[in-house]
């Protein structure tokens, strides 16, 4: 009895690794990318808006046949790896789409965590990804060979909007600072106390907390306090909730801060005219006045062109450094001139081509740190201090991107 | 039973599924094979104590994440070489079963269940919170990715607990007392088996096979953090794949982890567009299993085969008996 | 600091309140039916979007919404109960775990459906009382008291007292208690078990189905919110004691007071590390509930 079981278990595994270990076939006219990402698991949301800013460059590349080496043009074609929001799914899925797709290039995850986990694998397999998402200082200092980021780190935004905020005529002059206890928020709430300190807003509080929290005792302690800034770093059901229990507790900050997030329409449509004025940080909005030397050539023609493909989601800067990785990896490959598939040596070479990369996109400038603790990130960015006005994201520092005059103070609640 | 002893085809089966690093190189399928491993370590370690003595342990990742942590711990700040670690890692999680098992087994039923549960999300919380621990951001460790090197220590691993396991469960009278208690706690008493002691052991043999198999995970992927290591899924899956099989066997879970995840990882491999579907279908299916096969895919099979062997053997000594 | 206990009980009450819906139905349901429902949080997921729907459809306030969830809901639950009786009444056993793992499958099945048809995004529901607040001063002490989160509080407390009436005071609640006690005497005793299991389950699922559009327009509410609801009520039904339904709204305002005071006076990255310690630790003190008469 027993040894039947154990023979139909060997069995099953066996027919398992047989059906996988036979891949499909290749073929060579179109250079594979391989796509890790968190497509389902808690962080789905984030991960969809990376596939969709992978997407549209992968339609605008093949829209125009493909990318050109050597008078030939070679379509792009995105292999999914769904990391499931877990580090070793990550890791499989950089294993699979190394060895099985035998893909030439990784776009890289949304979260820093599952960056981590797939990078060490894509370094053994000398496979070049460059990530449009995952923000955490921690990679960069991991000085991972083959690994990149379009996104400058969190630090380095976050504490721009402080700056803004500080220099305002009769700007804050105290904040209460949250942050949620994930790698990215925590970072985020971090810079903005660092700065905050460092540019003289006092920090009545600051505190991490664990994630999902009700903020309403937490906030009538800030109430009593009585700050002029509250500055929060979190994700999108923390943000909404935010802005409730401070309705719900009638109290209105003179600035309200959150980072990442708050330019969702999800967040706009739940809160209605209690979004308005809520400040965030970020890196590109589609009125920006880029000009892309490939690819879409203004900052608003890929804006319109997301909007076309997905009207119910507005891109974001998350979204555009995703479709901006695409183009760096497109203007790499023109310059390594080799056709697909890519060995070892070309890839190596590719990675050679990248640190020495400095290309203008619709996204802003592309040049790669070689050096130092943001080894490999895209240090070059203007960082944007945006706000809600009218239930539109609006660029309101620093003076040359502006679009209109930081809000200060918040309209109470209860006077809107 | 023909001559040879149980233990022995146990050997025999581990050495043949040992030569499959051999042949097939390919390191995603070594990947997978390694993965799979682990959860048949997951599987049979949290049937012990919910088949064997029916004691639901919902917070069984706990032991998973002391041992990774440890082992991480050890290798990245105190320099430790692998093995020890490891080892320290299973000793860790054992004497965290040892700690908290003498006051919480006294727990019952959902009690039990909901207690493991509190500490399993206590641990959790304090790995997040310390920034000894890297906090939110997880502990790197050094890479060391040799996909046949890892498929073994988890053979050796999962080997070595179901062999022990088997031993102590099917052969010794220690998996009969388990299953006294079981049937009727506080009856075993009074037949003069010592319940709490026996329950600990139980607990802490669940535990320590678990720590090591956290550990290995950890210089595995090379990256841990609170959420995968000491979040629910880890439970959760293990709780899954043992319903699956059918509890109360060690081959069950066995079966039910490799059924479960050849599917999980079908899907996710090759039906990635329908991932949002994933979750339907595995819910509807563990319904199903539940309505349908309550002893799980194993143990529906195992009790028809013994149905058919009585049967047989019944009709043949009537036929003996002449009647 | 002292100046703040007045908010700091309010919020832990208000807390509890929240607490209290999620739990009160999952407690009865456990209580007669014996059923552990790993889906509880789903039912209040779904119970949330369908008074989504039906708020953006017909434009009204979220409150109205109430009784069409309610109905609907209990529908379901009606139906479904033969089902999960079949679960746990099987011969072959080990009912307390059928019946969690068939209800967990069940709430994977649902959590995925949601995330199919309502997508990843997190919406908010809109009433009447969602920014009205009441305040009170007086000398040092001051007091916000949000009014939504004060309707919830009622709701759970008129739920309660619900039940009380229809526990004690009615011959459906006098065969609910028979069906409780002992299931083959309550038949013997002319009692139809399976209509009365069925309207329990029914009223349970309605129930949590209606404290999800609290919740809704209390916090927010998205296709994941499940498993951390189904937490809070499984924590609040164990430390009240399994099945012991009068203890349940302590549990819920202790857990609610817990969180609250240790968020304001001490360091909020701690809140759940106290919070699952206590709760653990209560359970080794006393393992059926704190007040001893879980089942």
């Amino acid at each position: 009895m027993q040894r039947r079981g154990w023979w139909v278990a060997v069995v099953l595994a066996l027919a398992l690794g047989l059906s996988l270990a036979v891949g499909p076939v290749l073929a060579a006219d179109e250079f594979k990318i391989g796509v890790i990402t968190s497509l389902s698991g808690d962080l789905a949301t984030g991960g969809n808006v990376t596939k969709r800013g992978y997407d549209l460059w992968g339609k605008a590349v093949n829209a125009q046949g493909g990318i050109q080496i050597k008078g030939k043009k070679y379509p792009v074609r995105l292999i999914y790896g769904d990391d499931q929001s877990q580090p070793a799914q990550a890791a499989s899925a950089a294993e699979r789409l190394a060895v099985q797709e035998k893909v030439d290039v990784v776009l890289g995850p949304y979260a820093s965590g599952m960056t981590l986990a797939a990078a060490p694998v894509l370094e053994k397999y000398k496979i070049p990804m460059i990530t449009g998402s995952a923000e955490s200082p921690l990679i960069w200092r991991q000085k991972f060979r083959y690994t990149f980021g379009t996104i400058p780190p969190v630090n380095f935004t976050g504490s721009a909007v402080i700056k803004t905020l500080a220099a305002l005529p009769g700007g804050p002059k105290s904040a209460v600072i949250y942050g949620t206890n994930d790698a990215f928020s925590k970072a985020t709430a971090e810079a903005f106390q660092t700065t905050a300190e460092q540019v003289g807003i006092k920090v009545l509080k600051f505190n991490i907390l664990p994630p999902k929290q009700d903020l309403t005792p937490l906030m009538s302690a800030a109430k009593v306090l009585n700050p002029d800034l509250i500055a929060f770093g979190g994700h999108d059901e923390e943000l909404i909730n935010l802005v409730k229990v401070l309705t719900q507790l009638d109290f209105t900050p003179k600035a309200l801060l959150m980072h990442y997030g708050v330019t969702e329409p999800a967040f706009i449509q739940a809160l209605g005219k209690n979004a308005n004025q809520v400040l965030g940080a970020s890196v590109w909005t589609g009125s920006m006045q880029t000009k892309g030397a490939l690819g879409w050539p203004t900052a608003k023609a890929y804006a319109d062109a997301a909007v076309a493909e997905y009207p119910k989601d507005p891109a974001d800067y998350t979204q555009a450094a995703c479709s901006a990785a695409g183009l760096v990896f497109q203007a790499a490959l023109v310059q390594l001139a080799a056709a697909p598939p890519l060995d070892e040596a070309a890839r190596t070479k590719l990675v050679e081509i990248l640190e020495k990369i400095d290309l203008q996109t619709f996204y802003g400038r592309v040049k790669f740190a070689t050096e130092g603790d943001y080894y490999h990130s895209n240090a070059g960015l203007t960082p944007l201090t945006v706000q809600i006005l009218d239930g539109k994201e609006r660029v309101v520092a620093p003076a040359e991107s502006a679009q209109t005059k930081l809000s200060y103070p918040m309209t109470p609640w209860n006077k809107r | 039973m023909r001559g040879r002893p149980a233990w022995l085809w146990i050997l025999l089966v581990i050495a043949a599924v040992g030569t499959v690093p051999l042949l097939i190189a390919d390191a995603f399928f070594l990947r997978l094979f390694t993965e799979a491993l682990m959860w048949i370590g997951l599987a049979i370690t949290w049937d012990l104590m919910a088949g064997y003595i029916g004691y639901l342990n919902f917070g069984h990742g706990v032991f998973f994440g002391v041992g990774a942590y440890t082992a991480a711990l050890l290798i990245t700040k105190g320099g430790w070489p692998f093995w020890p670690a490891l080892a320290l890692g299973g000793l860790a999680a054992g004497l965290v079963a040892l700690v908290s098992g003498w006051p919480t087994l006294r727990l019952r039923g959902a009690y039990f269940a909901i207690g493991t549960w509190a500490l399993n999300r206590a641990v959790g919380q304090v790995a997040l919170v310390l920034d000894f621990t890297g906090g939110p951001d997880g502990m790197r460790l050094p890479p060391f990715l040799h996909p046949q090197f890892f498929a073994y220590v988890m053979l050796g691993v999962v080997g070595a607990t179901f062999l022990i396991l088997w031993l102590l469960l099917e052969q010794a009278p220690f998996g009969l007392k388990l299953k006294a208690i079981r049937e009727d706690e506080s009856g075993s008493l009074a037949i003069g088996l010592n319940p709490a002691w026996l329950k600990l052991q139980a607990f802490v043999l669940s535990a320590v096979p678990t720590g090591i198999l956290g550990g290995v995970y950890a210089y595995w992927i090379t990256f841990i953090d609170p959420s995968s290591t000491l979040g629910d899924l880890i439970t959760d899956q293990a709780v899954v794949m043992a319903i699956f099989g059918g509890l109360g066997t060690l081959i069950g879970p066995v079966i039910g982890a490799v059924l479960f995840f050849s599917f999980k990882t079908y899907f996710w491999a090759y039906l990635s567009d329908y991932q949002v579907l994933y979750l339907i279908i595995l819910g509807l299916a563990i319904a199903a299993t539940v309505f349908f096969l309550p002893d799980g895919f194993w143990g529906t099979v195992a009790n028809r085969w013994e149905g058919r062997r009585a049967l047989r053997k019944g009709l043949s000594l009537g036929q003996a008996a002449g009647t | 600091m002292l100046a703040l206990l007045p908010q700091a009980i309010i919020d832990g009450v208000l807390l509890g309140g929240i607490y209290l819906t999620v739990a009160m139905g999952f407690s009865l349901a456990f209580g007669v039916l014996h059923i552990i429902d790993f889906a509880v949080g789903e039912w209040i997921m779904l119970g949330a979007f369908i008074g989504l729907i039906f708020t953006k459809w017909l434009g009204v306030d979220a409150l109205l919404s109430l009784p069409v969830v309610f109905v609907i809901f209990a529908v379901v639950g009606w139906l479904l109960q033969p089902l999960l009786h079949r679960v746990l009444s099987g011969s072959r056993g080990r009912p307390v775990l059928m019946g969690l793992v068939f209800t967990f499958g069940l709430a994977l099945a649902f959590r995925g459906s949601a995330l199919t048809v309502f997508g990843i995004f997190t919406h908010s529901l809109d009433t009447v009382l969602s920014q009205g607040s009441w305040h009170l001063d007086w000398g040092p002490f001051f007091l916000t008291v949000p009014l939504i989160r004060l309707a919830g509080l009622v709701y759970a407390l008129a739920v309660i007292l619900g039940f009380n009436y229809l526990l004690k005071r009615t011959d459906f609640g006098l065969a609910v208690r028979a069906v409780a006690q002992n299931k083959e005497a309550a038949g013997l005793m002319g009692v139809d078990v399976n209509r009365t299991s069925a309207a329990v389950y029914g009223l349970y699922v309605g129930i949590s189905a209606m404290t999800g559009v609290f919740i809704g327009a209390i916090v927010s509410l998205n296709a994941g919110m499940g498993p951390d609801l189904s937490i809070f009520a499984f924590f609040v039904v164990v430390l009240a004691g399994m099945g012991y339904l009068a203890g349940v709204p302590w549990a819920a305002f202790l857990l609610g007071l817990i969180q609250s005071f240790f968020l304001i006076y001490f360091n909020p990255s701690h809140v759940l590390l106290a919070l699952f310690s206590i709760l653990y630790l209560i359970l080794l003190i006393s393992p059926t509930g704190m007040f001893r008469k879980g089942v």
